[in-house]
């Protein structure tokens, strides 16, 4: 996967999250899942079901343990996607 | 034979919305078995599986997309679970030990679950992470589980290795860690594997996601077959044609006890979603039932609700619930509501409201209490809300236009229990008044373990089991109001207030006794949790970083938000004893923010 591909899945994921929390605040690769945007377990549910449809790829529910930041789910979904 | 059951003897074998591949096709077990049914009446767990190992049905497993991954008939599972008993009993331990196994939706699980029991072996299932951010809490909370436990064998499927070999570090009891893999690579002892006795431990249950007092429910083989017989026999009148199909996770006492180990002492097939497959796509679980003709599925209230957001109308179309006899809602509060709107959704795919089956149940009673009348529905009654908070006295609404509370009937207790309703000296009240819901009966727990100070305040003398819950009875039938302060239901999650006051205690701002967390509800019944925190902190700053920290912990420990309120020292109610009064807490924060509607009745008190 090129550095396009990374680019692509950062931009259309921040576009998702600021509809998905109705949020007016930029989001940026830094915003925090949990503090900044509140992610309750049915938007997280909603975002991954976009993520696994859009990107055609599994995210294994112990990877999102490390995941709090947009940037650390975008690593995740990049690597799932090149390792597929 | 007829076409009706050719069709019940092969149900799904593949994809939904998949080709079947040609090489490989994998065939569920059948749903009419070749041996006589028998429901429950065993001694123990593993001389039920023996029996149900003589027939063809068991278990199946299916992926996110709907395809069956892979099966486990009763057949195999017995052969397996003895092979790897063999395996366990190379480590010599005392019969009893405790050994911990991470749970996820997986035929390895239940192999490994069988084999302790083989081995004379008590296992327990762990739960797997499902918050954003949870791995350090998760795995403080599998290491308070491995201590409070005293497990001596620990093991996870590959997915979960990592987090357990992280909580296992420094845990003195554990003699070995692994994988299902790599107990396989273990040498076989030629043992004679000894038959269980009724009174001995077969497992235990965790009830908290408390990293300091996790509390593990003991259940005895003797507890456990009286409340399998009681839920098959009385509850779900179980016959030789029913199947079951299942996302609950198989570590909480419904997704076990109801939807593992009920089937197998039935001898009946069941098809497994795993959990996350269900959250993310619940309609999976829904297509499952329709293509296998599934009879009996389980459900917490908040799985339906997932249900109802979800389907489109083109979904309806390839539905046909018909099959479905049995739809059993427990495990929180059930409000008619969203039962009503599932039916409502969901009668054009042939779902019939009749077949839902309230009933009430805690793992502290093994699982079921109460079932409602099978086949009759949803029942509830009306009652006045004014009575109802001043006299604690549930009357059936005479006139209209008053304001009026509606509780589910959640049924008769099963054979052999009784349930009672004290007030708050334990004394019993009659019919309609509402107190305290305690239960007696041989499917209750002898305690948790290691815990003697938790089991003493749920435990009553006489063995009367304090459920915590708040209710009436009316006819003989169980009305479940509420629950009491020290448990917040969110999301169709428990939890208790006790464990997010001890995480708020961890942090250094935060002194012992100084944080009360409890519930509040909205209008349409959505639960927000409030933590309240008596701080001393001045500076903005650092105002803000405590709140932002607590609130973030919350969700990683728990997977949900909450609101912080930071408020001046000695400003939460602190009773004679000078224990926080989590109900004074809730009432003053509601008076705070000018919340309506929300001084409740439906609480005594703390335990």
């Amino acid at each position: 996967m090129t550095e396009s591909n990374y680019d692509e899945i950062m931009q259309l994921l921040c576009d998702r999250l600021s509809s998905l929390t109705n949020s007016n605040a930029q989001i940026t690769p830094e915003t925090n899942l949990i503090s900044q945007l509140s992610i309750d377990s049915i938007k997280l549910l909603n975002l991954i079901m976009e993520i696994e449809d859009t990107f055609d790829v599994s995210i294994p529910i112990n990877a999102l343990t490390d995941v709090q930041t947009v940037r650390e789910l975008v690593d995740l979904v990049y690597k799932i996607k090149s390792a597929s | 034979m007829s076409s009706t059951i050719t069709k019940l003897n092969a149900p799904l074998t593949q994809a939904f919305d998949f080709q079947p591949s040609s090489e490989l096709q994998l065939m569920p077990t059948p749903t009419l078995n070749t041996l006589t049914q028998q429901l429950a009446g065993f001694n123990t767990l593993t001389s039920a599986l023996e029996y149900a190992a003589e027939g063809v049905t068991g278990y199946n497993f299916y992926d996110a997309r709907g395809n069956l991954r892979s099966i486990l008939p009763y057949s195999a599972l017995r052969h397996n679970a003895r092979t790897l008993a063999r395996r366990l009993s190379g480590f010599n331990l005392p019969r009893g030990s405790r050994v911990a196994i991470v749970a996820d939706t997986s035929p390895e699980f239940v192999k490994l679950f069988f084999a302790c029991r083989y081995a004379g072996l008590v296992p327990f299932a762990m739960p797997i992470p499902v918050n954003l951010g949870s791995h350090v809490i998760y795995v403080q909370q599998l290491r308070g589980m491995l201590e409070s436990s005293q497990a001596s064998i620990a093991l996870a499927n590959i997915d979960y290795f990592g987090f357990l070999e992280e909580a296992v570090a420094g845990v003195t009891h554990i003699q070995w860690a692994g994988t299902p893999g790599k107990l396989s690579e273990l040498p076989e002892l030629d043992v004679e594997l000894q038959p269980n006795h009724p009174d001995e431990t077969a497992y235990l249950q965790f009830t908290s996601g408390s990293t300091r007092t996790p509390r593990g429910v003991i259940i005895t083989e003797r507890a456990l077959m009286c409340n399998l017989q009681g839920i098959v026999r009385n509850g779900l009148e179980i016959k030789p044609d029913d199947r079951s199909a299942s996302w609950l996770p198989f570590y909480h006492d419904m997704g076990l006890v109801g939807l593992v180990l009920a089937p197998m002492v039935t001898q009946i097939s069941v098809d497994y979603l795993a959990t996350r497959d269900f959250a993310i796509r619940p309609l999976q679980w829904l297509r499952l039932i329709s293509r296998n003709r599934c009879t009996v599925a389980f459900s917490q209230p908040f799985g339906l609700k997932l249900c109802t957001l979800r389907v489109r109308e083109s979904d309806l179309k390839e539905l046909d619930l018909s099959s479905w006899r049995a739809a059993g809602i427990g495990a929180e509060m059930i409000r008619p509501e969203t039962l009503r709107n599932f039916a409502e959704k969901f009668a054009s795919a042939g779902f019939d409201e009749n077949a839902f089956l309230p009933c009430y149940g805690l793992a502290e009673s093994t699982l079921a209490v109460t079932f409602s009348k099978i086949g009759e529905g949803c029942k509830s009654i009306q009652v006045d809300s004014k009575t109802l908070i001043d006299k604690r006295m549930a009357v059936r609404l005479q006139a209209d236009g008053r304001k009026q509370n509606e509780f589910v009937n959640c049924g008769q207790p099963l054979p052999g229990h009784i349930v009672k309703i004290v007030d708050e000296d334990g004394q019993q009240l009659s019919e309609m008044m509402v107190g305290s819901v305690l239960v007696h009966g041989d499917s209750v727990m002898t305690g948790y373990y290691n815990n003697p100070e938790e089991t003493n305040k749920a435990l009553k003398s006489g063995n009367w089991l304090d459920t915590g819950d708040i209710g009436f009875l009316f006819e003989g039938d169980l009305y479940i109001t509420g629950r009491r302060t020290d448990v917040i239901i969110v999301n169709g999650r428990n939890i208790r207030a006790q464990d997010i006051e001890e995480l708020a205690e961890q942090q250094p701002e935060v002194r012992s006794r100084e944080a009360s967390a409890f519930g509040v509800n909205d209008e349409d019944g959505t639960t927000t949790i409030v933590l309240v925190i008596e701080c001393r902190l001045t500076s903005v700053a650092e105002r803000q970083s405590l709140t932002t920290r607590l609130q973030q912990l919350v969700y990683m420990a728990f997977g949900v938000n909450c609101v912080v309120e930071l408020v001046p020292p000695h400003t939460l109610p602190r009773t004679s004893s000078g224990k926080l009064s989590r109900f004074a807490a809730r009432q003053g924060y509601i008076q705070r923010t000018n919340l309506t509607g929300q001084l409740s009745f439906v609480e005594s008190g703390d335990r």
